[in-house]
């Protein structure tokens, strides 16, 4: 961005040009409206498929793909891993060029902005079916209204707790808010942590850690088109996670991934909230017998938590379209779930593989199999990444008392609403 | 038609930096001008030329933006500050390498000069160790003397000029290998007059060295100017912008405008900055050129 000089003529007679193609053009005002997707024809699969996937996944989707080139012997699957950092660009520059691949696996957070683009084809109701999913995940694919990807794999969050820092204060698992804010208060009070929980102070992702208190207050981020993030449910739930800053029991400053996990080993921090992740994580640190889990509390209304994931959705450029379908579709069956468990510990969306022993076997998985009942996304609208980056600016502001939660909750709801859903 | 012959080589040789940079950086450049007159999103990717032009509306929203407005007044501090400490600093080095030291001088300076070429992300690490409230060196160091230090990156009044400070030492090396270029480039018979005519040290300093390096100055304040103005790495690797916006800098919004997909929105700003980098060296330019 340093070198910006050209000739000016050259500049207005390029900008000319530009503004005369462009004044013939303009927006299309209409509504999408709801699509069902086409049917999806009977038979194996041929031809060849390109799959993007990313992070572990892209490298481990090949073992899967081997299986149904071998279920379907003219079908020929390419896997292509593409690293988690540059994917959405790859993905949006993929679509601005109009070279997408056939499949590819898609960010939950992702799937408004690309719907809306117009380059994902709609999910064929005759292969998938809402039932088979949890709930939540399976929302995460509908832009207005329309199913545009199926979800893959899922993960929740459940509050972690340090087993002796727990017994210390004599806490067991808690229900409720008000029992919740109790045995964190004692964690820290009775228990000798310095910290009773770990909750993130604000900055990228803590809506995350934020929304699922406002979702079991009985908030919502969205109501049709009209953001209600400073409802009096909304405001409450923000009140809840502000308390936690106010009374000092959860610290203001961030700590870095990395940071918190020892403190949690150690006993100085007393609980976080994460994802099934952390198991391996706290493993590796010698701490994987030190913890319990606990469910997310009830509030008002429910006792939900945060879903997330990734999708898997086909592109409308693509030449083989049934085939692509097929794939995800395989990709969807029970026993492939629990095989794809068992190659990536990637908890599987379909809930029916729950049922598998290999699953419903370990206790703290049966955990958050349990929560994924209970479990929500945020909308899926094209702004939502900004959206959240205001909700997360004013999340910090509540942390660090420098704003009350109902003075953060209208701040939100005017920031969002300036912000649009990108409709 | 040796002139012919002569304009052709001369194109010729000029082809593939003009054909590069027409394609991969003219072209670009034009048409982000052209998105920022435009609502262009990310979801219009598959169709680019069907959006509505909104002539100055991202310029003039940029104005209510408080975001916006916080990452300018920021920016405009870190400029404000960075700029003269880096240069004075690097000129008081540059001064001591080229009089004082002699022994050691490559390790002074192959010293002074490791930050400029080590990764960022590799500095942001010992920084943050260094920088820690209860367990950094810096804070350990202030105890010793009785001081409490600050938590210098999760708080809003210190994280600012922390990072001015580290982006200081970081780009300090830089302009002091100019400045020592410049220096012992100042003829040594111009000192021995000075001296013959009974100048001290800081009347050497001030009526000969000062002028004389006139123009390293110059391009040394415009390239710093430049490189502060669109101020990033820092904040991006040591504090995402946080806390409470407090080191968010105009460069670092408008990537977070991009990544929001707001490619109008994201481009007029990132012209607006442009604008003050012009503006910006015009005004050394004036300040420090030669008097004719």
């Amino acid at each position: 961005m340093r070198r910006r000089r050209t000739s000016s003529r050259a500049v207005i007679a390029l900008a000319c040009a530009l503004v005369l193609a462009a004044a013939g053009c303009g927006r299309d005002s209409g509504e999408t409206e709801q699509a069902e997707g086409q049917q999806v024809a009977e038979g194996k699969a041929t031809g060849e498929l390109t799959v993007w996937a990313m992070g572990t996944e892209g490298e481990k989707l090949s073992v899967l793909a081997e299986d149904f080139m071998a279920d379907n012997p003219d079908a020929k699957v390419t896997v292509t891993a593409v690293p988690w950092d540059g994917a959405h660009n790859k993905i949006a520059t993929a679509i601005a060029g109009g070279q997408t691949p056939d499949v590819s696996m898609l960010g939950t957070t992702w799937m408004g902005e690309f719907a809306k683009t117009g380059a994902l084809d709609v999910v064929p109701a005759d292969l998938f079916s809402k039932g088979d999913f949890f709930e939540g995940a399976w929302d995460t694919g509908i832009v207005d209204g329309t199913s545009f990807a199926v979800p893959w794999y899922v993960e929740t969050r459940l509050l972690y707790v340090n087993k002796e820092v727990a017994a210390r204060a004599g806490v067991t698992k808690p229900t409720n808010w008000q029992e919740l804010k109790d045995a964190v208060t004692a964690l820290q009070k009775e228990g000798g942590a310095q910290w009773g929980i770990y909750l993130q102070p604000g900055q990228t992702g803590a809506w995350q850690t934020a929304m699922p208190f406002v979702w079991q207050n009985g908030g919502e981020v969205l109501d049709g088109d009209a953001f209600t993030l400073d409802s009096s449910e909304a405001t409450g739930g923000l009140e809840y996670y502000g308390s936690f800053f106010a009374d000092g029991l959860s610290s203001k400053d961030q700590l870095r991934g990395g940071e918190w996990e020892p403190q949690f080993a150690s006993g100085a921090i007393g609980s976080f909230v994460s994802g099934p992740w952390h198991i391996s994580v706290l493993d590796e640190l010698g701490a994987g017998d030190k913890f319990d889990l606990w469910p997310m509390p009830k509030g008002a209304s429910s006792a939900s938590s945060f879903i997330g994931g990734s999708n898997l959705g086909v592109f409308k450029d693509s030449d083989n379209r049934d085939a692509a379908w097929k794939f995800v579709s395989y990709l969807m069956r029970p026993e492939v779930q629990v095989k794809w468990y068992q190659t990536v510990n990637d908890l599987p969306a379909v809930r029916s593989a729950w049922d598998d022993d290999v699953l419903s076997a370990d206790p703290m998985l049966a955990m958050f199999g349990d929560q994924l009942e209970d479990a929500k996304a945020p909308p899926s609208i094209a702004t939502w990444e900004q959206v959240a980056a205001a909700i997360d600016g004013e999340l910090e502001r509540v942390a660090k008392g420098a704003s009350s939660a109902a003075d953060a909750a209208k701040a939100m709801q005017q920031k969002a609403t300036s912000i649009g859903t990108g409709g | 038609m040796s002139q012919v012959r002569r304009a052709v080589t001369g194109w010729g040789f000029a082809l593939p930096f003009a054909a590069l940079f027409a394609v991969f950086m003219a072209v670009p450049v034009l048409a982000s001008l052209v998105m920022s007159f435009t609502d262009i999103r990310s979801t219009d990717l598959r169709d680019p030329l069907a959006v509505d032009f909104v002539g100055l509306d991202n310029y003039l929203r940029l104005f209510d933006d408080e975001l916006f407005v916080r990452a300018a007044t920021n920016t405009a501090v870190f400029v404000v500050l960075g700029v003269p400490l880096t240069m004075a600093g690097a000129l008081l080095v540059a001064l001591g390498l080229n009089a004082g030291v002699t022994r050691f001088r490559t390790v002074f300076r192959v010293g002074y000069y490791l930050p400029v070429v080590t990764s960022i992300v590799a500095i942001a690490v010992v920084w943050r160790f260094l920088l820690q409230p209860d367990t950094g060196l810096v804070n350990t160091m202030l105890g010793l003397v009785g001081i409490d230090g600050a938590k210098w990156l999760d708080d809003t009044r210190t994280a600012l000029p922390t990072l001015v400070v580290m982006a200081a030492w970081r780009n300090l090396g830089f302009s002091m290998v100019i400045f020592l270029a410049g220096l012992q480039a100042i003829p040594q018979d111009l000192y021995e007059a000075a001296r013959i005519d009974g100048a001290g040290r800081w009347a050497q300093f001030r009526y000969v060295t000062l002028p004389v390096l006139r123009p390293t100055l110059l391009f040394v304040a415009v390239v710093t100017t430049i490189g502060y103005v669109q101020f990033f790495e820092e904040p991006f690797v040591m504090t995402q912008g946080g806390p409470l916006d407090s080191t968010l800098s105009m460069a670092y919004h408008t990537y977070n405008q991009f990544g929001f997909g707001s490619y109008g929105y994201a481009s007029a700003m990132s012209y607006v900055l442009f604008l003050v980098v012009v503006a910006l060296s015009i005004a050394w330019f004036r300040l420090l050129r030669a008097n004719t």
